[in-house]
C-alpha cells in the first residue's frame, strides 16, 4: 500500500513537472526578443529586427524610453504598451550584459558565499543572487532564469552530500515538491492578479509585505527557539504543533523515516503549498519550507535543511526548464556562479555535520530577520509610486542603499556565523578524535 | 587520528582538468554559444545540460579538493 502511495505521488509528481514545463508560468510571455539596427532619435523610432526571423519593423519609443540608451546591434528584450491609440515600446534593456574582471568576482564571491549558506541552511542564496545580477546589469527576467538555472545543480550537488551524510528523508522531500509545485502554480495566478489590477509597483508591495510579514514573524520564532534551545541545552524537542499534527489520523498516513514521524499526507500539503507559493513570491520558499518541515511535521533542523536541499532541486529543475524555454538563461552567469557556489554548498553541508541543530536555526533565523530589513526598506519606495505615501527623493536613495547592504550584511552575518561554528566543531571533533587515539593506545599498552 | 581513506589526487586532477578545459571550451566560444542557449523552444536543452554537466565534473572536483585540504564530515555525530 505504501509503495502504491508512493508511486502514486512520485508520477503525480513527474506529471506535473512536465505539464507545467509548458504551461504559462513565471516567464514573461509578452516581451519581444531581438536586435535594433537603426535609430533615428529625433523622430523617436528604432528599427526592429525579431528574434525569430520575421521581417524587420519600424517601431515608436515610448514617453520613458531614453534615445541615447537604445544599443544598436545587440539582443534586446523588448516590452510593448499603449500611449493613446499608438502601440509604442515601454521598455528595452539589452539581454546580456557584458562581462569584465570585476563582475566575474563579484559573481564567484557572492556564489561561494550563496553556496555556503545553501548547503547549511537549504535555501538561500536566491534572495542575494538575484538582486546581486540585476545591479550588474542583468535585466530582472534574465537574473531570476540563471540564478534558477545555477539552483538546481548547486541543490543537486548538496543534497547529494547531505544524503549521504544522512540526513536527506526523499520521501518527504519527494512528497512536498509535489505540492510545493501545486504551490508554485497558485502563487504565480496570484502575483499575475495583482499585477493587473495595481500594476508593477503594486505588485512589488505585494511581495515586500509578503516578505516582511512571514520573514518578521517565522525569523523571529526561529531565533527564539534557537536561543531557548541553546539556553536549556536542549538540543533537539519535537514542537507542540508538531505533536498535535501527528496526533491526526487522516489516510493515507505516511512513515517518514528520516524525519521519524509518522503522519497524514494531508498535513504535508499546506506546508508543501505555502513553500511553492512563497517560492513563486519572494523566490526563497525555504524560508516556509524548511520552518514548517521543523514546526508542523516534526522533522530536526538537520533533516528538514537537508530534505529543502531536494525540494530546491526538484522544483529549480522544474523552473529553469520554462526559464530555458522562454530563451532566458544567461548561461555565462549561471556557471560562473556555479564555479563558486559548488565549493560553497560542498563546505556548507560538511558544516552540518560539525554544529548542534540550533546553529542551523540560528543561522537561518538571523537570515530571515536580516533579508526582512532590506525588503522592508523598499515598502516607502514602493507605497511613494502607488501614491500612498510620499517620500522624498533623497530618501529614497537612503533606502535604497539600506536595502543593498543589508543583503550584503545578511550574507556576511551568515558566513561568519557558519564559518566560525564549523571551525569549532572542527577543533573539537579532532580533540575528541586525539583523546580516543590516545586512550586506545594505552589500552594496548 | 590518520585516516585510511586515500586521498582523491587522481580524481582532482582529471576532474580539474576537465573542469577548466570545459569553462576554456565554452567562453571562448561564447558568442555561438549564446546564440544557440538563448534560442528558447527545444534549444532551452542546451543550458539545462550544460548545467547539469558542469554540476558532476566541477561538483566532484570541489568536492576531492575539500576532501584533500583536509576537511571531512564529523567522525563523531552531534
Amino acid at each position: 500500500m505504501k509503495k502504491i502511495i508512493f508511486l502514486v505521488v512520485a508520477a503525480l509528481m513527474f506529471f506535473g513537472m512536465a505539464s507545467s514545463a509548458f504551461a504559462a508560468g513565471g516567464p514573461p510571455s509578452d516581451v519581444k526578443k531581438g536586435v535594433f539596427t537603426e535609430l533615428d532619435a529625433s523622430e523617436r523610432t528604432v528599427v526592429f529586427e525579431p528574434e525569430d526571423g520575421g521581417e524587420a519593423v519600424t517601431l515608436k519609443l515610448g514617453e520613458e524610453v531614453i534615445p541615447e540608451d537604445i544599443e544598436l546591434n545587440k539582443k534586446v528584450m523588448v516590452s510593448m504598451g499603449h500611449e493613446g491609440e499608438e502601440e509604442v515600446i515601454t521598455s528595452a534593456s539589452v539581454m546580456f550584459l557584458g562581462m569584465t574582471m570585476d563582475k566575474v568576482i563579484a559573481l564567484l564571491i557572492v556564489g561561494l558565499i550563496g553556496g555556503l549558506l545553501s548547503g547549511f541552511i537549504g535555501s538561500g542564496g536566491a534572495f542575494v543572487l538575484t538582486p546581486a545580477m540585476m545591479s550588474l546589469g542583468a535585466p530582472g527576467a534574465v537574473a531570476v532564469a540563471s540564478n534558477m538555472c545555477h539552483k538546481f545543480p548547486k541543490a543537486m550537488v548538496g543534497s547529494y552530500k547531505r544524503y549521504r551524510y544522512g540526513q536527506v528523508d526523499l520521501k518527504l522531500g519527494l512528497v512536498m515538491a509535489v505540492t510545493a509545485i501545486i504551490g508554485v502554480q497558485i502563487g504565480v495566478r496570484v502575483q499575475k492578479m495583482i499585477l493587473n489590477t495595481w500594476g508593477p509597483a503594486g505588485s512589488d508591495l505585494y511581495v515586500s509585505i509578503a516578505f516582511v510579514v512571514i520573514l518578521i514573524t517565522v525569523g523571529t520564532y526561529v531565533f527564539w527557539d534557537a536561543w531557548r534551545l541553546s539556553k536549556k541545552g536542549a538540543e533537539i524537542e519535537t514542537p507542540k504543533l508538531a505533536k498535535a499534527m501527528q496526533k491526526i489520523k487522516i489516510p493515507p498516513m505516511m512513515n517518514f523515516p528520516k524525519a521519524g514521524v509518522r503522519l497524514s499526507f494531508w498535513v504535508t500539503v499546506p506546508v508543501g503549498l505555502a513553500t511553492g507559493m512563497l517560492a513563486a513570491t519572494i523566490a526563497v520558499g525555504g524560508f516556509i519550507g524548511v520552518p514548517g518541515m521543523i514546526y508542523v511535521i516534526g522533522a530536526t533542523a538537520m533533516v528538514a535543511s537537508a530534505t529543502e536541499l531536494l525540494i530546491a532541486f526538484i522544483m529549480g529543475l522544474w523552473g529553469s526548464i520554462q526559464w530555458a524555454i522562454s530563451g532566458l538563461v544567461d548561461i555565462r552567469l549561471t556557471l560562473l556562479i556555479l564555479a563558486a557556489s559548488l565549493f560553497g554548498v560542498q563546505l556548507g553541508a560538511l558544516g552540518t555535520t560539525y554544529v548542534k541543530d540550533y546553529t542551523i536555526k540560528v543561522v537561518m533565523g538571523a537570515v530571515m530577520l536580516i533579508v526582512m530589513v532590506s525588503r522592508g526598506a523598499k515598502i516607502p519606495i514602493y507605497m511613494n509610486e502607488l501614491g500612498l505615501a510620499s517620500v522624498s527623493e533623497g530618501s529614497q536613495s537612503i533606502l535604497e542603499a539600506v536595502s543593498f547592504w543589508a543583503l550584503v550584511a545578511a550574507l556576511a552575518t551568515a558566513g561568519g556565523i557558519i564559518t566560525v561554528a564549523m571551525i569549532k566543531g572542527i577543533i573539537k571533533d579532532r580533540a575528541k578524535d586525539d583523546e580516543a587515539g590516545k586512550e586506545a593506545v594505552g589500552a594496548k599498552a | 587520528m590518520s585516516t585510511n581513506k586515500k586521498k582523491p589526487y587522481g580524481t582532482a586532477a582529471i576532474t580539474g582538468a576537465l573542469s577548466i578545459a570545459s569553462y576554456i571550451v565554452l567562453f571562448s566560444n561564447i558568442d555561438s554559444v549564446m546564440d544557440y542557449f538563448t534560442k528558447g523552444g527545444y534549444y532551452a536543452a542546451f543550458p539545462i545540460m550544460t548545467a547539469l554537466y558542469f554540476s558532476f565534473i566541477h561538483g566532484t572536483f570541489a568536492s576531492s579538493v575539500i576532501s584533500l585540504i583536509g576537511l571531512e564530515p564529523a567522525k563523531s555525530g552531534h
